[in-house]
């Protein structure tokens, strides 16, 4: 479970040792697929905790939300319309309902858990 | 293994996605750098950026100066005048290519006589192309070429062994195509309706021959005279001679 986390610390250090930036007019994009990366990673968690954990989906999820957030990114930036807030919009809902059902999931068990330790 | 394997996607996934926000956070960030000059300090940095900014207007001012200096003297230098006439006179005497608003006539055979079979006329005769050539000079025609022959002031329509020849070209067989070009767009559509009232529509069809008038187009190019011009009485000034000027 904490591996996660791990994993984000050390992604987290490498970025701001390697001092590498990109520049300002493709900051939009890479926030975009951050976020998109982000939903993945929540999502895998959800699913791991109720147990319908499929690798395949997790992995091709995470490239193909990028790729799809950016190019929705690019088309808006070409078509004069702020399309990439409708990524962010989705990512941020679907963000926020597997962070819910993270913690409910996590609250039953750590009660059932409680109730294990009380009757022993 | 298998729980092996999904540790490690996760844990590649969580790298890659917390490289990203590192950069993403290192391409946000902007240094916050506070200002802690005082008053004084600020009034010197706009005593030296107004410095700057007056050393750099008397730089641009000297050096439009300058170009406008330039301007105006290859303005009035003679060579360009002289250019200038030169370019003048070449166009006027017909030695450039010209894009003008005008018409297009096509002289072609009678099509109901080759129907029957009987003789046409192959060409067009000298006299009947010098009228229509006066008729269009009448109506204000400035460029005019025959079958690609621009015709000048010394232009000569004459025939040759009963061959129709200008400036000694032969005319081509029917059709013959007459490009006219005018002034403006206005001319050309006077042009127009002259050329559409004139008898000399009649006259081609006297002589077996069916003259075409195209409607009036903002763009006919008329080549330029490609035979050197002769003259014959005109000499040019010895230096010593003549006014002092």
């Amino acid at each position: 479970m904490w591996l996660p986390v791990l994993g984000l610390i050390v992604g987290i250090l490498l970025g701001l040792l390697t001092d590498i930036r990109i520049p300002e007019e493709y900051s939009n994009y890479l926030s975009i697929a951050v976020l998109a990366a982000l939903d993945t990673l929540f999502g895998g968690i959800r699913a791991h905790l109720q147990n319908i954990y499929d690798e395949k989906v997790f992995v091709s999820g995470f490239f193909f939300n990028i790729i799809l957030a950016a190019s929705l990114a690019f088309l808006g930036v070409h078509l004069g319309v702020d399309l990439y807030l409708a990524a962010v919009f989705a990512f941020g809902v679907r963000l926020f309902q597997n962070i819910a059902v993270i913690r409910r999931i996590l609250l039953t068990k750590w009660s059932t858990n409680k109730e294990k330790i009380e009757k022993n | 293994m298998d729980k092996l394997k999904k540790n490690f996607s996760f844990v590649a996934i969580s790298v890659v996605i917390g490289f990203m926000i590192a950069i993403q956070f290192q391409t946000i960030k902007k240094p916050v750098e506070r200002d802690t000059r005082d008053l004084w300090q600020l009034r010197e940095a706009i005593l030296q950026e107004k410095e700057l900014q007056s050393e750099l207007l008397t730089e641009i001012r000297s050096i439009e100066e300058k170009l406008l200096a330039y301007e105006s003297k290859q303005k009035q230098s003679k060579e360009q005048a002289l250019r200038d006439t030169i370019q003048e006179l070449e166009n006027e005497a017909g030695m450039t290519k010209v894009t003008a608003p005008g018409i297009l006539l096509t002289i072609e055979p009678i099509i109901e006589e080759i129907q029957i079979g009987a003789e046409i006329s192959k060409s067009v005769s000298p006299e009947l192309l010098k009228r229509l050539l006066n008729e269009l000079n009448m109506y204000d025609a400035k460029y005019v070429a025959v079958d690609g022959q621009r015709i000048i002031n010394t232009t000569v329509i004459r025939d040759i062994n009963n061959e129709t020849k200008i400036d000694g070209h032969a005319l081509s067989s029917l059709p013959v195509e007459i490009r006219v070009g005018v002034d403006n767009v206005e001319t050309a559509e006077k042009l127009y309706n002259q050329m559409k009232v004139s008898k000399a529509t009649e006259e081609f069809f006297i002589e077996n021959l069916k003259l075409t008038i195209s409607e009036p187009s903002p763009g006919v190019t008329i080549p330029a005279y490609d035979n050197p011009i002769r003259i014959r009485y005109l000499e040019s000034m010895k230096a010593n001679e003549g006014g002092n000027t």
